[in-house]
């Protein structure tokens, strides 16, 4: 059965986003002390 | 010679595969040169011949990968209009927009072997653009963050919807205070147009 393409006069545009967010600069920066304090402590082993 | 046209099943998945891998490398980038994430993050790679620097942080490496899973079935059908990387201050303004549009032509004839290595020189063109950018904007306060917002139409989202990612990663329509800017000022970095897609 042939698909039924919608009205272009309801089909508005539209401007969408995701609802989560990219993670934020600080806790990026957290995680990047973490992992450069892991390899400080993997080298001095 | 191997000729594509858009009725062919895979047209749309090649072009929406070539695209979000561009619009990947361009997203990283794009953080890395606005510095809206810290540099130690991004690590130098190479994609279409040139330098480029990727993050290796796991959660913003999934969240670029996971918005682009879910704006490839649009750009599959050719109902994505643009792809707008949005960078926004602490209050959530927008402060700087990086607009990639779409469009694809109705018909092509080309072979694939001159269509992918032309691409590759064009994609190349914009990641440099990308690369020297902020030579020519103003710095961004700190504490800056981004989204991507994607324009399309009512009936495309169903298409969205589709997608399984959709589920842990819905999206909403955006307000006005998530799209306007104050004094908008226009800088256009480079127009690229071949036969399966023209990005501007």
């Amino acid at each position: 059965q042939k698909e039924r393409s919608p009205s272009p006069t309801c089909d508005q545009k539209v401007i969408l986003l995701p609802c989560k967010s990219a993670p934020s600069r600080d806790r990026v920066q957290l995680w990047l002390h973490a992992k450069r304090q892991y390899e400080c402590l993997q080298k001095e082993r | 010679m191997t000729t594509l046209t858009r009725q062919d099943l895979n047209f749309g998945q090649v072009v929406a595969d070539i695209l979000c891998e561009f619009l990947e490398v361009a997203i990283h980038l794009i953080l890395y040169v606005r510095e809206v994430y810290p540099s130690g993050i991004f690590q130098k790679r190479k994609k279409y011949n040139v330098p480029v620097q990727m993050s290796c942080h796991p959660e913003l490496n999934q969240y670029i990968q996971d918005t682009l899973h879910c704006v490839k079935p649009l750009i599959e059908k050719n109902e994505a209009e643009k792809v707008v990387v949005v960078i926004m201050d602490k209050e959530h303004h927008p402060v700087e927009r990086f607009v990639f549009e779409i469009s694809q032509p109705p018909l092509l004839s080309i072979s694939s072997e001159t269509l992918l290595s032309h691409l590759e020189q064009l994609l190349r063109a914009v990641i440099l653009k990308i690369s020297v950018c902020d030579a020519v904007l103003d710095n961004n306060p700190p504490g800056c963050t981004f989204t991507v917002l994607v324009y399309t139409r009512e009936a495309a989202t169903r298409n969205m919807e589709k997608v399984q990612v959709i589920k842990d990663f819905p999206w909403i329509v955006a307000d006005e205070q998530e799209v306007l800017m104050q004094e908008p000022r226009l800088i256009p970095l480079k127009t690229m147009t071949s036969d399966i897609v023209k990005v501007q």
